[in-house]
């Protein structure tokens, strides 16, 4: 299906039809060179996520889950693969994929609302439609009465709310999130999630969630994939088939653990194996 | 409220300094522990208010401050410019980065001859000197300033769609901005040194407070020199709060 052109649309959020595929990844390779030696950060990535699924990626940390998102991103480039979005290829950052990052990147000398309204600026959006988009997603994020605050007047978890406003605002075809809470306190980061989840079902974006966080993965996915230690390959996709809206004490359901248990099982088999490939040095 | 709290204050502590050290000198004065060469506070601040009861000092000033302030603006102009291009575009700064080393430990005074020959005692002369001497701080600022920005912003902006252009002035100027001025403020002390520097040459038309001093110095005048001196520390004194308030005015999102 055809997404048109961000300038024509009107209403502030793009009805996508389930069940297309959102992005398509194959044989993603990453090869780094660093002092001369190669090193293989990812072996090969398959993924095919559909329209309107949330999919949360974790591994062992320095496994290349950044690395990964940082390639669908188009901010580093890949050794070889493919990566489309709605069937199209795609390479250098552009704002079909919308990008949060783990610290907040709003820019310190702009207040939350011409933060907000940066991207639409930048993409040439009609004045009338930029000030619709901008209170609409403020709104949505619940910071409208802060639209006037400079970003360092904020706290962490308000900021990384403004960056989502940011990104929704500009309306991407899939939203790219590396950490987004990673730098938060455990409490403000549990209602971050609430507060992802509601706005995620409301806008029915396709999301690729990196974290380190099994819980965070669990509560908020469609998809968990696991990937193994570097160099990275797929090591198993999870389903996670609890009911939606999920509630903040579904995290106490016995499915919830099994489900975190299964993962962390994962995690830790991979912590124990062995280096394989590439490094020599695995004793 | 605080703000001009902070500015009562300081003018306060300005006033107390400038009393303070001139008693100091007031003092000394009046032992012989100081040459009689060096003239009293008196005698000095009784000369620079004939300097502007005369108005013998307009043209001097006039002339000094024509040459220092288009040194000025052709730094922050080049300065700024070539310094966010050399930061921003990697090839660029490549091919600084050695230029740089090279040209900045040179004494730019050392060129005088070769300038000279090249453009005579000219204005011309002078502004060049004032210019290669202050080129080199406000270049290397900004350059440290948009290189040490912070990559996630440019990757967010790119992100969001801006053109390479958008992104310098929309991103790369203001977030370097803050070291941007700190290079300006160095550039700007360094335009008033060489200022008084480039004046010893010559006198081709007679003026500015370089000469002045170098004028009285022949005639023995230690009072006129300190006077001058005097004079050029305010006008210096002048212009950097007058930047440090441009700062205060284009940075606001820093003090707020």
């Amino acid at each position: 299906m055809s997404c048109g052109s961000v300038m024509t649309r009107v209403v502030p959020v793009n009805k996508v039809e389930p069940k297309e595929s959102a992005i398509k990844i194959s044989n993603l390779r990453k090869v780094f060179e660093r002092k001369g030696e190669e090193i293989e950060a990812i072996k090969g990535i398959d993924l095919d996520i559909k329209e309107g699924e949330f999919v949360s990626v974790v591994g062992p940390s320095g496994c290349g889950k950044s690395t990964f998102l940082h390639i669908v991103g188009g901010f580093i480039e890949r050794t070889s693969g493919v990566v489309s979005v709605q069937g199209e290829e795609v390479g250098k950052p552009a704002p079909d994929r919308g990008m949060m990052f783990q610290e907040s990147t709003l820019f310190p000398w702009r207040k939350v609302y011409d933060n907000v309204a940066w991207g639409l600026e930048a993409q040439k959006f009609p004045k009338a439609d930029i000030k619709e988009r901008v209170e609409y997603f403020l709104k949505l994020v619940g910071l409208w009465e802060f639209k006037d605050n400079l970003p360092s007047e904020l706290s962490g978890g308000m900021k990384q709310r403004v960056s989502l406003a940011r990104v929704l605002a500009f309306d991407p075809k899939v939203l790219l999130m590396d950490e987004p809470f990673g730098a938060l306190d455990s409490q403000t980061r549990e209602t971050m999630q609430v507060e992802l989840q509601r706005i995620w079902s409301e806008s029915k974006k396709s999301v690729i969630f990196v974290t380190h966080d099994i819980e965070e993965a669990v509560y908020l996915s469609d998809y968990v994939v696991v990937l193994t230690k570097r160099p990275s390959v797929v090591k198993e996709i999870l389903k996670i088939e609890l009911p939606r809206p999920r509630e903040v004490s579904i995290r106490k359901s016995y499915d919830f653990i099994d489900y975190r248990n299964h993962i962390w099982d994962l995690l830790h088999e991979e912590e124990n194996v062995k280096s394989i490939g590439g490094q020599s040095n695995a004793e | 409220m605080l703000s001009s709290f902070k500015k009562s204050r300081f003018i306060v502590i300005s006033l107390v300094e400038l009393l303070l050290f001139l008693s100091l000198w007031q003092l000394l004065s009046m032992t012989d522990w100081f040459p009689t060469y060096v003239s009293s506070p008196a005698v000095v601040l009784g000369i620079i208010s004939e300097f502007f009861m005369t108005g013998e000092v307009f043209p001097h000033i006039g002339i000094s401050l024509y040459r220092s302030i288009v040194g000025f603006l052709l730094v922050v102009l080049f300065g700024t410019g070539l310094g966010i291009l050399a930061g921003f575009f990697q090839p660029i700064g490549r091919f600084f980065d050695p230029v740089v080393s090279f040209f900045n430990p040179i004494p730019k005074i050392a060129l005088l001859p070769v300038f000279l020959v090249w453009f005579g005692v000219t204005d011309m002369t002078r502004i060049l000197i004032i210019f290669t001497s202050a080129f080199f701080p406000c270049f290397i600022a900004t350059l440290d300033g948009v290189r040490g920005i912070n990559k996630l912003y440019l990757w967010s902006a790119e992100n969001m769609g801006a053109s390479k252009f958008k992104m310098l002035y929309r991103v790369v100027l203001p977030a370097a901005l803050p070291k941007i001025f700190d290079g300006w403020r160095v550039a700007l002390a360094l335009t008033f040194v060489m200022m008084f520097s480039s004046e010893m040459i010559g006198s081709s038309t007679g003026k500015g407070l370089g000469f002045m001093i170098l004028n009285a110095d022949a005639y023995g005048r230690t009072d006129i020199v300190l006077a001058a001196v005097i004079v050029i520390a305010a006008l210096g004194f002048l212009f950097d709060r007058l930047l440090i308030g441009l700062r205060g005015r284009v940075l606001w999102w820093q003090n707020r």
